[in-house]
């Protein structure tokens, strides 16, 4: 019979996980999919659980000149109701499953759980976050593209807890965000492309592009989008990007949806914006 | 172990496991069986529950997220006044059929009504993403929530 522990303050979290052979339990909207059973039954894990949801340390937003820091724990529709963050950060997790399960799905347990489908993940890419991951032995920060390895596999350490995702704050003044599903709402994307620009005075001065649900974790080249401020050159770039993709058919859409329909949606808002 | 919370506005305390469901809890333990197990991912909106007033899917939250917290399902929300005008606005569309839905997109009506102020068709839509109904179709349903929004908001 597997244990589960609710420790009170971050520090008790991280001595148990340092112990213990653990699953760390945020908001549970994966994890409580991934074991189903028969109604009424207790859900069986395989591991001990460790339930970080309750913990005030990763439940906070905070907001300075230089970056914004999101709590592990804090949920998809706390983030979607902050007017003190961005628009091109509230909206992907505004379309992110339906009202109920934001109010539960967190920040954190979406990079963790590293889907290929996972929303916020193109945006995080793009906007150069960093992932803040605690032991008993003290930190370490990642960028957040380099954190997740591939899908449903991330670099986390069995002593580590995901505490914060830290982005730092640049001078964007446009974007483009568009997710593609079966339907608007409650569905997992087909794919997903997010387009971030600086201009000074119509001079294109920097860019993001990440592209999600296309390979196993969303794709960001930053090679390739400084080739593309340098020369300009539109169908160079959806050429680079084309190369970069190694999807797969599956049951939500074909590998050919999903390259052609990013690369053409990045493409028509370059040639209308850049 | 026992969980202390608040059930319908009364102290309880469940004997059961962090890793129990909300919606098993409520439903074996304190025989409130408005809420409905449907999809168990969160897709169907027959657990909904209001969590300290947030709406949830029963059926994808912990006891663990429960202890201490306020918990109120259709069996109390039943009494208050709101209820009776969607109650009367669901009877009079026709807007139930089988009716495993109807407690789930109670709560997620209730839900648009706490957490909104502008009601166009894209957002109450939006507020209903969550809840499936298989038999009476959503028009009636929609209908019927334009209604409750006519009666109480405007």
């Amino acid at each position: 019979m597997i244990q589960s522990y609710r420790p009170e303050t971050l520090k008790e979290a991280l001595q148990i996980r340092n112990q213990i052979d653990c699953t760390v339990f945020a908001g549970g909207t994966d994890l409580y999919i991934r074991k189903r059973q028969w109604q009424g039954a207790e859900r069986r894990f395989d591991n001990d659980l460790l339930f970080i949801h309750q913990l005030s340390e990763l439940r906070k937003i905070e907001v300075s000149d230089e970056e914004i820091i999101l709590g592990a724990c804090v949920t998809q529709s706390e983030i979607e109701g902050d007017a003190y963050l961005p628009e091109f950060l509230r909206m992907p997790y505004r379309l992110m499953g339906n009202p109920a399960i934001r109010n539960t799905a967190t920040v954190g347990g979406n990079i963790v759980n590293a889907a290929q489908v996972a929303d916020s993940l193109p945006v995080l890419f793009a906007l150069d976050s960093q992932v803040v991951l605690q032991s008993i032995h003290g930190e370490r920060k990642m960028p957040t593209m380099d954190f997740v390895i591939g899908k449903y596999k991330t670099g986390i350490q069995t002593n580590e807890i995901l505490t914060h995702v830290m982005i730092p704050k640049k001078n964007w003044t446009d974007f483009y965000y568009r997710k593609i599903g079966s339907r608007k709402q409650n569905i997992l994307s087909k794919l997903s492309v997010i387009v971030l620009l600086e201009k000074k005075n119509d001079d294109l001065t920097n860019l993001a592009i990440s592209i999600g649900c296309v390979n196993e974790k969303p794709i960001r080249d930053h090679e390739i989008e400084q080739g593309f401020l340098e020369s300009g050159a539109i169908n160079q770039l959806i050429d680079q990007l084309y190369d970069k993709m190694e999807g797969q058919n599956d049951k939500r859409s074909s590998k050919a949806y999903r390259e052609i329909t990013s690369l053409k949606l990045i493409k028509d808002y370059l040639e209308k914006n850049s | 172990m026992k969980i202390p919370f608040q059930l319908n506005g009364e102290p309880v305390v469940a004997e059961t496991t962090y890793s129990m469901r909300l919606l098993d809890v409520v439903r074996n333990e304190f025989g409130l069986t408005g809420t409905k197990e449907g999809c168990s991912e969160g897709e169907c909106g027959a657990c909904l529950v209001f969590l300290d007033n947030k709406l949830v899917n029963s059926c994808m939250v912990p006891m663990s997220h429960v202890v201490g917290k306020k918990v109120e399902t259709i069996e109390g929300f039943a009494k208050s006044e709101r209820y009776q005008v969607i109650e009367q606005a669901f009877q009079n569309h026709g807007a139930v059929q089988c009716g495993f839905c109807i407690p789930g997109m109670i709560m997620a009506v209730e839900n648009l009504l706490r957490t909104q102020t502008v009601f166009t068709e894209e957002i109450i839509k939006e507020s209903m993403s969550g809840n499936i109904c298989r038999c009476t179709g959503y028009q009636l349903i929609y209908d019927a929530i334009k209604t409750v929004i006519q009666e109480v908001v405007e």
